[in-house]
This record gives structure tokens, sequence and C-alpha cells, in this order.
């Protein structure tokens, strides 16, 4: 009933928020506002909601350990915590250099014609359908780089370290090229924001390009910091492109990145098709959910805290 | 001076145009790095793409026809271009509608207090996790279909299906247009499945909202003072002035937002795993729907051969609609 009457006041709703545009506009604009707190807080309550029949019986021990054992209804989602968080270092790893690469060529080393052209294919690469990310990883990039890092692996150590194409570090490596348009985008900004006074200064001083570059970033370091951490939310939110390519190894707890694992969200994706068949294995998917939340929100709050502290 | 001291300035010089050149370089590299996957993963989508809908039976099969079964030689993706496009659409109109006025609020009231909390509100939502919201779409249907089949949607199709049986007694010659809506409303408007193409549409409403809301945000924020004082002056009404006056001077960056917003809810997979679930025949939208990106997701993990290869026609598709919005965004803003 719950439910109900909230799609059905949802359109009650939304109707007197515009007809309160015309009576008084502050107040109308307002319920807009409200409407998107109202649907973040919900959001969140819903999958506390969802998420308690699990947590009731093992408390956080969902969290905590490696089980992933539906014909037991016991799980735990502990090695999908761990990948996430390996495939999302390994993302962020290659991705900063990366974007600090993009920041810099955009506004230092193009030509002013270039510029626009160049940041178009960034931004191009951030709208790119993540399931093309995925096919490609799929079929193209887990095959090369399995190749590559067999051969590096074979003259450093003399055997083979990626057995399967499909790992936590072709995922990562696929979340890297897939994360940093977004990074980059909030280094451009703080780059570009850097005064002209300063940039004369810089220059006056007999600085190099180079050097003039290294100082502009660090006085964008808000900025980049900040970018740091959108990026890092988006890696670790990314799904159906690191299910393509993960592995989908949903039971075994691994911290060898050259293994096939499983993330937290590639695992919602993967096992929830089959989900209602096992009591408790929707309740244990959400309260993936509800973590992969929390971590979104906490880490947003840290990155919109560090780039407005640095506005100010 | 003395020679001593200006060879050493000069090989100072010489070590910091060399490190110089070594840092540009190092930062193009990276810079170009960024990008080169993107031409790669463009020419790997179209080159086997073409070949793929070549061999599948042409375009227009491609286009029109169900998807290939594993023992198929032919087929397309239709019932999943006519789910993305409808879902597609309806999901930008939710998201501009509600998107705009949103973006407008957190972009002219930025004294208020609440405005700087749905601000951030909608920072957070446009980073959310896509999967996330589709599984709240997906708990928030499941618990009100029921309910909503009841009272709301059984009882409004009923009245359809016996207003179809009753005009004809009073509008005779109009019979045939009558029983064709008559058969075509079933297909928008019904009792609703867990999976529907509306859940789908909403769940990409809620992905689209952020993207136009800060686009529009930085639009109005970056409108001038003198307009704005000007645009309040002429206007008369707050609303003639932030909606009719000050939208000329914005229109732009907000027909961008909403162009780069519906490339980007057009390719999402993650948000219609539980909302759409996929489809592979025409089917009403009150059922599980199809959509490309999930016949591509779904195709590219099967081990038949033709099912992956119209996996690949089918990016072809969707990559080509997608440019499409892209560069015409591109060219307009």
């Amino acid at each position: 009933m719950l439910g109900f009457l909230l799609i059905v006041l949802l359109i009650p709703y939304l109707i007197a928020a515009y007809a309160l545009l015309l009576v008084k506009l502050k107040w109308g604009l307002k319920q807009f506002g409200a409407l998107i707190v109202a649907i973040i807080g919900l959001l969140t309550a819903m999958f506390f909601v969802e998420a308690y029949p699990i947590i009731e019986r093992d408390g956080l021990a969902v969290f905590l350990e490696v089980r992933w054992d539906p014909v037991r209804e016991s799980y735990g989602v502990l090695q999908a915590l761990t990948g996430t968080i390996l495939t999302s270092a390994v993302a962020i790893a290659l991705a900063m250099p990366m974007a600090l690469g993009v920041a810099v060529t955009i506004n230092e080393i193009l030509p002013a014609r270039l510029r626009g052209i160049f940041g178009s294919l960034v931004d191009l690469t951030a709208t790119m359908p993540t399931v093309i990310f995925g096919l490609w990883g799929l079929f193209v990039l887990g095959p090369f780089l399995q190749d590559a890092v067999n051969f590096v692996s074979r003259s450093l150590v003399g055997d083979d370290v990626m057995t399967s194409p499909y790992t936590l570090f072709t995922a990562g490596v696929l979340l890297a090229i897939m994360i940093t348009p977004y990074a980059a985008a909030v280094i451009r900004e703080g780059y570009a924001l850097v005064p002209k006074p300063v940039e004369e200064a810089i220059y006056a001083m007999g600085a190099t390009k180079f050097e003039a570059a290294l100082i502009k970033l660090r006085y964008a370091r808000n900025y980049i910091l900040g970018g740091f951490f959108l990026a890092l939310g988006r890696a670790m939110g990314e799904t159906v492109a690191v299910a393509m390519v993960v592995g989908g190894n949903f039971s075994r707890f691994t911290t060898n990145i050259f293994e096939s694992g499983i993330t937290i969200s590639s695992l919602i994706a993967l096992q929830f098709p089959n989900a209602a068949a096992y009591q408790y294995m929707v309740p244990a998917l959400f309260a993936g959910a509800l973590l992969l939340t929390l971590f979104g929100l906490a880490i947003n709050a840290v990155a919109i805290y560090i780039i407005q502290r640095g506005q100010i | 001076m003395t020679a001593k001291s200006h060879d050493r300035v000069q090989v100072v010089d010489a070590e910091r145009q060399l490190i110089n050149w070594l840092g540009l370089g190092l930062f193009a590299f990276l810079g170009v790095v960024a990008v080169v996957p993107l031409f790669l993963i463009i020419s790997d989508v179209y080159i086997k793409g073409i070949d793929a809908i070549n061999s599948l039976g042409g375009l227009w099969v491609f286009l029109t026809e169900l998807p290939p079964t594993p023992y198929d030689e032919s087929g397309g993706i239709g019932p999943m271009l006519v789910g993305t496009l409808y879902m597609t659409a309806l999901g930008a109109l939710l998201g501009i509608a509600v998107g705009f006025p949103l973006g407008v609020y957190i972009g002219e009231m930025r004294k208020e207090k609440f405005a700087n909390v749905a601000r951030a509100g909608v920072n957070v939502l446009v980073e959310f996790p896509t999967i996330v919201v589709g599984l709240f779409v997906y708990a928030v249907m499941s618990l009100a279909k029921e309910d909503l089949n009841r009272y709301m949607l059984g009882p409004l199709s009923n009245a359809i299906s016996s207003l179809g049986e009753w005009t004809p007694r009073f509008i005779g010659p109009l019979d045939n247009v009558i029983s064709l809506l008559g058969e075509w409303i079933p297909w928008f408007i019904g009792p609703l499945d867990g999976f529907n193409a509306y859940a789908g549409a909403v769940a990409l409403t809620l992905i689209m909202i952020p993207y136009v809301a800060l686009i529009t945000a930085s639009a109005y924020a970056s409108v001038e003072q003198p307009l704005r004082e000007a645009a309040y002056a002429t206007a008369g009404r707050e609303f003639n002035a932030l909606f009719v006056v000050l939208r000329k001077a914005v229109s732009r960056a907000v027909l961008t937002a909403a162009l780069l917003g519906t490339a980007k809810i057009a390719g999402e997979t993650a948000p219609l795993l539980f909302t759409a679930f996929g489809n592979f025949y025409y089917a009403p939208f009150t059922g599980p729907t199809g959509a490309v990106p999930l016949w591509i997701w779904y195709a590219a993990q099967t081990p038949y051969d033709v099912q992956i290869v119209s996996a690949y026609g089918a990016a072809a598709v969707l990559l080509t609609i997608i440019l499409t919005i892209f560069i015409i965004a591109r060219i307009r803003g």
C-alpha cells in the first residue's frame, strides 16, 4: 500500500509543483529540490528495509565473511568488497596520471584550435555506453592484456601469471579508461581557474612551460583531489563493463589481481536474475547495494567538501 | 658576468629545456593514451558491426527482425530498438521536465540554505552507481505493483476496453478507427508486470535529472548580473524573468545538456537490468521490454557465434545513435 501511495501521489505532486511555479516561483522551485532530496533519502531507507532480513540473521557477518553458497543459504560479500577495492585501486592508479595528462595537454600543449576537438573526444569517452566498453573488453582488451602480461611475466618470472583473459586486472584497466574523463573534467575545471596574474607571475619568473604546468597543478590540488574521489566513486559503482570482464568468480577470496574475481556491483548484476529462487539471496544482494550506496554517499561527501573548500 | 658562470647558466638552461620537453612529452603522451582507446573501440565496433549487419541479412532486416536464436542465420534487433527508443524518449522528457526547474532552483537561489542541500543531493545522484538506481526502482515497483494494478490500472484498462465495445453504437462509421485504437491501447496502458518499460523509463529519468539539472544550474549561474536585472525589470513576474526572458540566454547550454543526457541514457544498461529486464519479441510495454544495450549485454556472453555477431551489429547501431546525438549537441552547443 505504501508503494502504491508513493507512486500515485508522485503525479499530483509534480503537477502541484508546476502550478506553484506560477503562483509563487520560489515555493514551486523548492518542491523540485525537495523531491531530489526525498529520492536519495528514500533510496537509502529502501535498501535498509530490503537488506534487513539478512542483517538480522547474520549481523555484520554478511559484510565480513567470504561465502557465496546459495544452496546452503549462506552469503558473505567480503570477496566482492576486496574485488571492488582492488579493481578501483588499479583503475585509479592508471586513470589519475592520464587525467592529469589530459588537463595539461588541453590547456598547455595543444594549439587553441585543437583544444575543443580534443576536449570533445574526452567527453565522448564519458558518453560512450558502458556496455560497448564491456564488449570491447570481452573480445579485444582481455585477450590482449593476457598476452601482454604473460609476455612480461615470462621474461621476469618465467611463468604465465594471467591464466584467463578475464581478471580483476582486466576490469581495472577497462575502468581506468572509463573513469579518466570524469577525473579530467574536474581537474580541467580547476586548472582553468588559476588566476591570470598568478599565471603571468609564473612566466615572469622565467619558468618553462612544464614548470608552469606543475605549479598550476599544485594550485589546483583541491580539484585534483576532488577528481580523484569522484573517479573513485565511478570506479566502485560501475557495473556492466566490469561484470563482463571480471571473470565472475563468486565464492573464492583472492587478492591476486591477475585472477578472476568479482565486485559488488557485478555480483548484483550477475546473481540477481536467479536470486528470487532463494530465500535470503535478495536481501544479501540488497545488502551489497546498501554498501555501495553508503560508499557512494561517503565518497561524494568528501569530494564535494574538498572542491567547495577550494572554491571559498 | 664571467665566462665560466655564463657557461653554467647555459648548461642549466639546456637541462631545464630538456626536462621541459621530456615533461611536456610525458603529459602529452598520457593525454593521448586516454583517448586512443576511444578510436580503438569505435573502429572495432564499426568494422565488426558492419560485417555483422551484412551477414545477418542487411540493414533493414537487422533493424526490424527478431533477434537470432542460436540456430538462425539471420535476425535483427527490432524489438530492442523499439524498446530503447520508447524508454529513452520517455526518460528524456521526464528528465528534462524535472531536471530543468531543479537546475533553475540550484542555479538561481544559491543564497537559500535548502538550495545548497538540493545541490549536494544532485551532486550525489549524478555520481550514484547506476545499478543502485535500477535496484531502487525495482524495489519500489515490486512494492507498488499489486495495489497499482488492483486499484488503478485494472479498472482503467477495463474502462478502456468497454469504451471500445460501446462507442461503435454511437459513431458507426468510425468503427475501424476505434477498433484499431482498441488494439493499440493495450500495448501502452494496462496492468503492469513486475518488469516493464515504464519502470525502465523511470530509472533512466533518475539518471537524466542530475545531468540536466547541473548543466542548467551552471548556465543560470553564469548569467551576468546586469542581464539578470534587465530580465527582472522587463518581465514583470519572477516566473517570466527566469523562464521566458533568461531562457533565451541559457537555451543553448540547456539544449546541449538535454541532448548529452539523452545520449547518456540511451546507452545505459545497468538501470534497465531489473526494471525493463529485456525481451526478444515485440511485446506490450506493460511487460518486460527489450533494449539494445540489454541485448548486447546478453548476446555477448552467450557461447553462440551468431548471437555474438548480432551483439556487434547492435553495438554499431547503438553507437551510431549516440554519435549522432553527440555531434548534434556539439554543433548546436
